[in-house]
């Protein structure tokens, strides 16, 4: 893997998200990213508290169009966080809170899907896939955070 | 116009301002007028977010203030520690007042009664240490200033710059807090708007005091970066419009509780033109926070 994402690291691309220094570079990325975030897990947190008992009242399917911004900011986060890993490629993959971001993301998304399916649709109980999924955004939220703090620990 | 400018612009809120509140709380208990004792509340809330600028403000002018032949520093660091302390009681002052017009309790005119007295009286004593920075005449022989105890301001600093956990961990909250507050805002404000429908706002009512809560972490937290290295941010222009921004953005959490074409919503009834501004306004109002809080370390400072 190593010479790969030193390879990766090089390309005029990677190179110039890194170095440029301009603000349509690596600020932007940065901002959509956390832009992404905060529409994804801010909608997945409110459907969540929905689920354990705040605003039982409101009725599902009046929530079914969230889903597609949550989708819409989950893509934006696919494409900006693949762009901010390629940038820093070595860096993150030697990074292990970098994982752990990774597979609590995928777990929420997952959970996020399932929440969809059994409870959106087939109507089922919901307060434990919601309890995991604000759990799992936190773990994602925390460790993401702490991977500045990490990699510095590391090297 | 620099921080110091503003900070003389806004220090009068936090008393002058704040009196008028207190005051139109007091006549709507008196004349038993609940049209006044809202429009306390509503007040009870602005000030407290006002209360943010004129905080921070205030650092800017310390900084220009401190290099200055015969400053007493000591009277500076008086000011600033009384002025954290009347902070504190504003903000939950503030908090209780949302309250009171989101789901109105009986326990809440006794709290702001005793909050807004508290808040009053320790708002004057800042203003008045505040005042003899420039005319040590008034503070000549008053025994109180020295110190200012309890040393709010000094003990947050301390908090974050000793303990270097502290940061990261309120980092990881800012994030949450800002996670809670856009979720919970979208879903309302997207309710205004007619991209969500089919729900009366009674219900959605019950999901806003989670935008509040994470708008208090986000306070706590972000108070702590600012007391950690106030320099950093009083220096940086994208910063001084964070903070306005948040000040018009907060503004707009009271607009779904205060209106009452929002707040007797039915499920499918369609919203006003006026309502849908005020939403989209709010999403970008809290957009624009959120991308001047990102682009914070690249923009404004030279």
């Amino acid at each position: 893997m190593g010479p790969v994402l030193a390879q990766l690291e090089q390309t005029g691309f990677a190179t110039w998200i890194r170095e440029s220094g301009v603000l349509y570079g690596y600020p932007l990325i940065l901002f959509l990213h956390t832009l992404g975030l905060s529409t994804l897990v801010g909608l997945s947190a409110a459907i969540d508290l929905r689920l354990l008992g705040i605003g039982q009242g409101i009725p599902l399917k009046s929530l079914e169009r969230t889903f597609v911004l949550m989708w819409a900011g989950f893509a934006l986060n696919a494409v900006t966080g693949s762009l901010l890993f390629v940038a820093d490629a070595q860096k993150h993959a030697s990074n292990p809170a970098f994982y752990v971001k990774l597979l609590c993301v995928a777990l929420a998304v997952g959970i996020l899907v399932m929440i969809r399916g059994r409870v959106f649709r087939e109507h089922g109980t919901g307060k434990a896939l919601a309890a995991a999924s604000l759990a799992c955004w936190l773990v994602a939220l925390s460790s993401a955070r702490l991977m500045a703090y990490i990699a510095e620990f590391i090297s | 116009m620099s921080g110091a400018h503003l900070h003389l612009l806004l220090n009068h809120i936090p008393t002058v301002a704040f009196g008028v509140a207190a005051a139109l709380f007091l006549a709507g208990l008196v004349k038993k007028s609940e049209d006044l004792t809202q429009a306390g509340f509503v007040a009870f809330f602005l000030n407290a977010l006002l209360a943010i600028p004129a905080y921070v403000s205030g650092n800017a002018a310390e900084f220009v203030l401190r290099d200055q032949p015969g400053m007493a520093a000591s009277v500076i660091t008086a000011h600033q520690n009384a002025a954290m302390l009347g902070f504190v009681f504003m903000q939950v002052t503030g908090l209780v007042g949302w309250v009171a017009l989101w789901r109105f309790r009986r326990w809440t005119i006794p709290a702001l009664l005793a909050l807004s007295a508290t808040t009053f009286a320790l708002m004057a004593r800042a203003a008045n240490i505040g005042g003899g920075i420039r005319h040590p005449e008034i503070l000549a022989g008053d025994p109180t200033v020295s110190g200012a105890w309890p040393e709010v301001a000094a003990m947050g600093t301390a908090f974050i710059v000793n303990n270097p956990w502290v940061w990261p961990i309120c980092e990881i909250f800012h994030f949450v807090g800002l996670c809670l507050l856009f979720g919970v805002v979208l879903v309302v404000n997207l309710r205004m708007l007619g991209f969500i429908q089919g729900v009366a706002f009674a219900d959605l009512n019950r999901l806003l005091p989670w935008a509040v809560i994470g708008l208090g972490i986000n306070l706590i937290t972000g108070m702590l970066f600012f007391l950690a290295s106030p320099d950093q941010y009083t220096q940086n222009a994208a910063f001084g419009w964070k903070i306005g921004l948040i000040v018009a953005a907060g503004a707009s959490l009271l607009y779904p509780v205060v209106s009452d074409e929002i707040r007797l919503l039915k499920q499918d009834a369609p919203v006003s033109m006026i309502a849908r501004c005020v939403a989209a306004g709010s999403i970008c109002l809290w957009l624009g926070v959120i991308f001047l809080g990102r682009f914070l370390p690249y923009i404004g400072s030279e």
